[in-house]
């Protein structure tokens, strides 16, 4: 057994001969953790400091004392490399890409992302969404290999990855080396574990509390230019008047004929009663007219209380959202 | 005629050029990085003074026709791609710059902003610092030190709220990859690394709240200020040119009188008929002066504000000149 004084120079030489690029930090992790197992009593922990803008790593290794208390060392070695040149930015810090000399900012990659991205949904919220399954399952167990291989053919099969020679060439093409995608894989399984719990464990409160979300309702609906919608309107039977405008149609239209659950119909006939009919009002970027034929109350089978854990966590994740501190840098 | 040295990818100069042109006047553009490897330079010592030739592939300029001569952004000598040998091309390079720094020394005319060596002597940020001081500017308490105990005290001494400045900015490689340093708020953090000081002098000064940061360029007796909104950014808190681009905003600032008139003359006291100020204007409504470059760029002041600088640049060089077309006396 080593004394203190002799512990701490070990620790100072271990920190000095870590790896300073960012790349390096799953190595320096090893070696701390190597290192300690042979100094237990020093309990030792590494703070990796990333530096932003840069791909240096700073360190800090905190040790317990003999008489209790913590002891933070850091080191930085001689190397000959000027204060200035140390702590420069890269010249891309703030880009995301370049294709021939046009360069996107991170700010605007944001921007454009946010004014191509469908209206429910946005990069935006994927990013938050990512930083609140980060913290959520932060304490997680680390995942099983079959949560592992569940996540990874989920992903593969999304991209349409199937052969392993597709698979390393868009690995290529996103300039993603194996080992970031494993530990890629290895969030996404411990985010889809946190997921699978949220949904079972509310989805039966939440199908109770949302009940008239999971009828089964038969509908029709009718997307298009409000003053046909509003002729359709004026009609007696609803469904007879759509079935007209289709067998004698001029000008366009877009006809829906659906039995599913209240949830997945859109939002205006949601909770609409049987034999109403709804609109024309303003959907997305047009006008809807549609009438609910049927409805029945809903029962909590697997498939209702699986579409109510999904709903559940998505109401979860909005709730989150809401009440989380977000701050964009670049924006 | 005017010469002008810059390199060929200086969009600024391309402004000025414009200009020139259409009032008809004469106008040659040559970067003495082209130098020897495509340009032939003879002087000749004539009675007591030079009179230089430069021959390119397209002009043979005698330096007795030029009437100014605009020294922008011209790159240093190059040495020809077949001189292989590191150490001849070093050679060249070398005898090149000492010749073309003699050339620009014996060329008779008049230089605009100044001489190369004056350019460098004013770009020093200790010479323009005093001299403003010297004016009455309000300018931050500087440090400039290689001493890495002096970091912890300028710290300290700042409370915390420390900025760091590169004595120049050079261009070089970090790791592979072409990186800069930038105007960086000194944190804890970085005094843990003062060894490294040693290497390299660093500028150390007082953080200075900002409203606004003001980029002042001055052409002669004129002066253009245009206002930089960095505040509404994290990216741009410290640097403007951090992350520079959309997301700023810039506009026309109205430089009080007296502060213009003393920013004409720091630009003369310093031997300069250009030069961009930057300084910024801080909650309370004082103005502090942070430096000046006698080169420094003013092609994006122009692009986002309309002021119309390369108009006075252009005015300002051709002052000496005819237009090379004229009309024929009665």
């Amino acid at each position: 057994m080593t004394g203190y004084p002799e512990t701490l120079a070990a620790a100072v030489d271990l920190l000095r001969g870590l790896p300073r690029d960012r790349t390096g930090v799953p190595d320096a992790k090893r070696a701390v953790a190597a290192w300690r197992a042979a100094h237990p009593e020093s309990r030792a922990q590494l703070v990796p400091d990333i530096r932003p803008g840069t791909t240096t790593v700073d360190y800090d290794l905190l040790v317990d004392h003999p008489d209790g208390g913590t002891v933070a060392i850091t080191a930085s070695v001689e190397d000959g490399v000027p204060w200035t040149i140390d702590h420069s930015t890269h010249w891309a810090a703030s880009k995301v890409l370049s294709v021939d000399d046009e360069e996107i900012s991170v700010q605007t990659a944001l921007l454009t992302l946010r004014a191509h991205a469908e209206r429910d949904r946005t990069v935006h919220d994927d990013l938050i969404d990512h930083c609140i399954f980060q913290l959520e399952t932060a304490g997680e167990p680390e995942p099983s290999p079959e949560e592992l291989q569940r996540a990874s053919d989920d992903y593969r099969r999304r991209r349409g990855l199937y052969s392993r020679a597709a698979m390393s060439r868009w690995l290529e093409e996103v300039n993603l080396t194996p080992e970031a995608y494993q530990n890629h894989l290895y969030s996404v399984a411990r985010a889809n574990r946190f997921r699978d719990r949220v949904e079972r464990e509310s989805a039966r409160t939440y199908f109770d509390d949302h009940i008239r979300e999971f009828d089964q309702v038969s509908a029709v609906w009718v997307l298009g230019p409000e003053s046909g919608l509003a002729e359709l309107a004026g009609q007696d039977d609803p469904f007879s008047a759509v079935a007209a405008a289709v067998a004698d149609l001029s000008g366009e239209l877009t006809v829906q004929v659906a039995d599913r659950m209240a949830a997945e119909l859109p939002e205006p006939l949601r909770n609409a009663a049987e034999g109403s009919a709804v609109g024309p009002v303003p959907y997305r970027d047009t006008f809807l007219f549609g009438a609910v034929r049927r409805r029945r109350p809903a029962r909590p089978d697997a498939v209702a209380l699986a579409a109510a854990g999904r709903a559940a966590f998505t109401a979860y994740l909005a709730d989150r959202r809401a009440k989380a501190r977000i701050r964009w840098f670049w924006l | 005629m005017i010469l002008i040295l810059s390199s060929e990818d200086d969009r600024s100069v391309d402004l000025v050029l414009r200009k020139l042109l259409e009032r008809g006047i004469e106008v040659y553009r040559w970067d003495p990085g082209d130098f020897p490897v495509s340009a032939r330079m003879t002087s000749r010592l004539v009675g007591g003074a030079w009179r230089h030739t430069l021959v390119t592939a397209d002009a043979e300029i005698d330096s007795a026709d030029v009437s100014a001569v605009w020294i922008r952004r011209p790159r240093d000598p190059r040495a020809a791609s077949d001189t292989m040998d590191p150490g001849y091309r070093r050679y060249v390079e070398r005898i090149g710059r000492i010749f073309l720094d003699g050339w620009e020394d014996t060329f008779e005319t008049r230089w605009f902003p100044a001489r190369l060596g004056v350019l460098i002597r004013t770009q020093s940020k200790l010479v323009n610092l005093a001299a403003a001081a010297k004016l009455g500017f309000t300018v931050p308490d500087t440090t400039v030190t290689n001493d890495p105990e002096g970091l912890a005290v300028a710290w300290s001494e700042a409370g915390g709220r420390l900025m760091a400045k590169e004595v120049e900015a050079l261009p070089y490689n970090f790791d592979g990859f072409g990186n800069a340093f930038y105007t960086t708020a000194v944190t804890r953090r970085h005094l843990t690394s003062r060894h490294r000081l040693v290497h390299a002098p660093v500028i150390l000064q007082p953080r200075v709240d900002k409203a606004v940061e003001l980029r002042i360029n001055v052409v002669g007796d004129q002066v253009f200020t245009a206002e930089i909104h960095s505040q509404g950014s994290r990216a741009t808190l410290d640097d403007f040119r951090h992350y520079e681009g959309t997301f700023t905003e810039y506009g026309v600032y109205d430089l009080p009188k007296d502060l213009e008139r003393r920013c004409v003359e720091l630009v003369r006291s310093l031997g300069l008929d250009f030069g961009c100020i930057d300084m910024i204007l801080t909650p309370e409504g004082e103005y502090v002066y942070l430096e000046l470059n006698p080169n420094g760029q003013w092609g994006w002041v122009e692009e986002v504000t309309g002021l119309p600088i390369s108009e006075a640049i252009a005015e300002r060089l051709a002052a000496d000149e005819r237009p090379a077309v004229q009309g024929v006396p009665a």
